[in-house]
């Protein structure tokens, strides 16, 4: 197709725009394409930056994660401490690491006189220590609230390289004593200088303090512990000595029974002997008269043997002195079972609880007390050798039941009965000890197991038979409850749980 | 919007009625840009529309037949520079699906600042698919066209209509799109 040159003048300058166009379009996309690589490496970078951020956060948060388990761990204070200088030493590249305690400007000597290395660990270092020592404010006992930097002019070499600057911190430990955390570093490589870390810095910082706190607590926690269980001991022996005091008291209360139930048979026995003297005397005459007639060479036969026993009354003798001599046995018996009994009274023994009849234990209190019921009382005992053992201490509870039968005793004043039964379930064995005597009105029932807490007359009690007892029967695990009516009566029942 | 679409509108009108009759358009429109378009850049929308208006005015056809035709021819040349898993599509109901979830977000990844249209599938049985066209552009019938261009690609006949149409005074469009 053929244009003619006016045709082919606007083709022309169509393209001639056309192609501009294109090559702006070029350039404009070329522009565009460098910015666009110029936003990739602006983001790369910034992407490497992040990176570099994050891989340290990431090791910061190692770090403060591992100071803080160590801060919680079971670790002693030094151990903690040693932990702590270690993991920031490797946290902040350090050269050497130093704890050192010190009591009024100057250094204590413990474990510290080691210091820690890159390389080594805890080792020991004396001219480093000391060189260090020498260099550092011990004296000033300021508490620092951060890390201190202190620059060495000329940088010193030891072992394990080249140092220039010293980081150090220090916190309060117990008494007097205040503990330095140094570590040695090369500025130029230093960790520590390094601003960001300081914060990780300052955390773990706080949580060495209160790892430190929570340690010193513990052992004054420890101590006051010991303590108590000092106290505790203290009371346990106050005690027993004050269960053995009121025993003793009662028992003086009872020696006047006592006397007199010993006395009784001590003055048949007497006289007894008496009359038992009188027999061996007519026992001497009558082999004098044998004698006598055998030397007068008279024949000794029966007859005459006979005869001369008539004249003493011998059959008789023979026969009394038998009675005498087994009443005197059986009396010398009560006297001995009296005493028996006022010695396992009286008796300290242990606290040690063993399988035991109550039954047992109740006869023997009611031997004890028998004197002052002897007359206008009567006793009904229903607790037999069927009723089942407990776990209990038998001097113990004797002690409370001469108590119980000493109270009701004084509650009968006129007389009355006394009975002492038992009941029973799965669970526990129930002693119940009734009087009919005059009874107790609440307020007094409220404040029975009060000590010092009497109804006697001054000097006549203790006030603390009861608070003692209850204190017994807490020991053995049993509970003891009151029921009272004034001029009616108490039953005291004793709940002791059952051998399972 | 983004230079692609002037770039292939260029194509288009040149391949149609030749580089004189867009020379003309830009003459005549008088564009912040002058015309002088690159893939890699974005241009203000109102541009486009102005040259659609121009072809409309100089070619005697509606708007609705300049944007439907432009969508039509412009589909197999988006699909060619289209990222290599769009073109495992062969259904059309599939490849519309797929827009939403996979092209756009394949654009999004080379065009952060992209402002794309957003499909909202309202009903679909095996043979009609409605969905709600949400675009402040509002090219449905652009859209309508590249529908067509799509169908002509996986070699299915397709008509697709519009039940609500936000140029028919609707407050939304809805494109029903049926195979035939």
């Amino acid at each position: 197709m053929k244009l003619s040159p006016k045709e082919l003048e606007t083709r022309v300058s169509v393209l001639e725009r056309k192609a501009i166009r294109e090559k702006k379009a070029r350039n404009l996309a070329e522009i565009q394409l460098e910015k666009y690589s110029l936003d990739i490496y602006e983001a790369n970078q910034s992407l490497k930056i992040a990176l570099a951020s994050s891989t340290q956060k990431q090791l910061e948060l190692e770090y403060l994660a591992n100071t803080s388990s160590n801060v919680a761990s079971d670790a002693t204070l030094n151990e903690m401490i040693a932990e702590m200088v270690n993991l920031t030493g490797v946290f902040c590249s350090s050269r050497y690491g130093l704890f050192v305690i010190s009591e009024q400007g100057n250094e204590v000597i413990e474990r510290t006189n080691q210091v820690w290395g890159k390389a080594q660990g805890w080792h020991k270092h004396d001219e480093l220590k000391k060189f260090i020592i020498n260099l550092l404010p011990f004296q000033q006992e300021k508490i620092l609230d951060s890390w201190n930097n202190l620059h060495i002019e000329n940088e010193s070499t030891f072992s394990n390289g080249t140092f220039n600057l010293i980081s150090y911190t220090n916190v309060t430990l117990a008494g007097n004593q205040i503990g330095w955390i140094i570590f040695l570093n090369n500025s130029e490589k230093c960790n520590q200088c390094n601003k960001d870390r300081h914060s990780a810095l300052m955390t773990s910082r706080e949580n060495l303090l209160a790892g430190i706190h929570r340690r010193l607590t513990d052992i004054k926690i420890l101590k006051r512990n010991a303590q108590l269980q000092d106290s505790l001991s203290k009371l346990k022996k106050t005690r027993h000595q004050l269960i053995q005091s009121e025993k003793m008291a009662s028992l003086g209360q009872l020696a006047a029974g006592v006397a007199h139930e010993i006395n009784n048979p001590i003055a048949f026995i007497r006289s007894n002997m008496e009359v038992l003297k009188d027999y061996l005397s007519d026992y001497k005459l009558l082999s004098a008269e044998i004698a006598e007639t055998i030397k007068k060479g008279n024949n000794l036969n029966a007859s005459a043997f006979n005869d001369i026993r008539e004249k003493f009354d011998l059959n008789y003798i023979e026969e009394d002195s038998d009675a005498l001599l087994k009443s005197n046995l059986e009396g010398l018996d009560k006297v001995k079972e009296i005493v028996d009994n006022l010695k396992g009274f009286s008796h300290s023994g242990n606290e040690i609880l063993v399988e035991m009849s109550l039954h047992q234990c109740i006869l023997s209190a009611l031997q004890v007390v028998g004197n002052i019921f002897k007359y206008k009382h009567t006793i009904e005992n229903n607790v037999s050798g069927d009723c089942p053992l407990i776990l209990g201490n038998a001097g113990q509870l004797q002690q409370v039941f001469v108590n119980l039968f000493v109270n009701a005793a004084y509650a009968m004043k006129d007389g009355g009965l006394l009975t002492i039964n038992y009941s029973q379930n799965k669970e526990n064995l129930i002693i119940h000890v009734q009087d009919t005597g005059s009874g107790m009105d609440n307020e007094t029932v409220n404040q029975l197991f009060t000590p010092f807490f009497t109804t006697k007359p001054v000097g006549s009690g203790t006030g603390l038979g009861l608070s003692i007892s209850y204190s017994i029967l807490e020991a053995h695990g049993a509970e003891i409850s009151v029921e009272s009516k004034v001029n009616i009566g108490t039953t005291f029942s004793l709940k002791f749980p059952s051998i399972s | 919007m983004k230079g692609i679409v002037f770039v292939k509108f260029n194509e288009f009108i040149e391949e149609l009625w030749g580089d004189e009759f867009w020379d003309t358009l830009l003459n005549e429109a008088n564009l912040p840009s002058e015309g002088i378009y690159t893939t890699v850049k974005s241009y203000d929308d109102q541009e486009l529309f102005t040259l659609i208006d121009l072809v409309v005015k100089k070619k005697n056809i509606s708007s609705k037949d300049a944007q439907f035709a432009f969508g039509k021819w412009v589909f197999k040349e988006l699909y060619n520079i289209a990222p290599t898993g769009a073109h495992d599509f062969k259904d059309v109901f599939e490849f519309l699906h797929a827009v939403q979830n996979f092209i756009h977000v394949e654009v999004k990844k080379l065009n952060p600042d992209a402002l794309l249209p957003e499909f909202e599938f309202l009903s679909e049985t095996v043979d009609t698919l409605s969905f709600h066209y949400q675009s402040p552009r509002k090219l449905c019938f652009f859209c309508e066209g590249i529908i067509h261009g799509l169908a002509e690609h996986t070699g299915q006949a397709v008509t697709v209509g519009q039940s609500e149409c936000e140029h028919k005074g609707n407050e939304r469009c809805v494109l029903e799109v049926k195979k035939v």
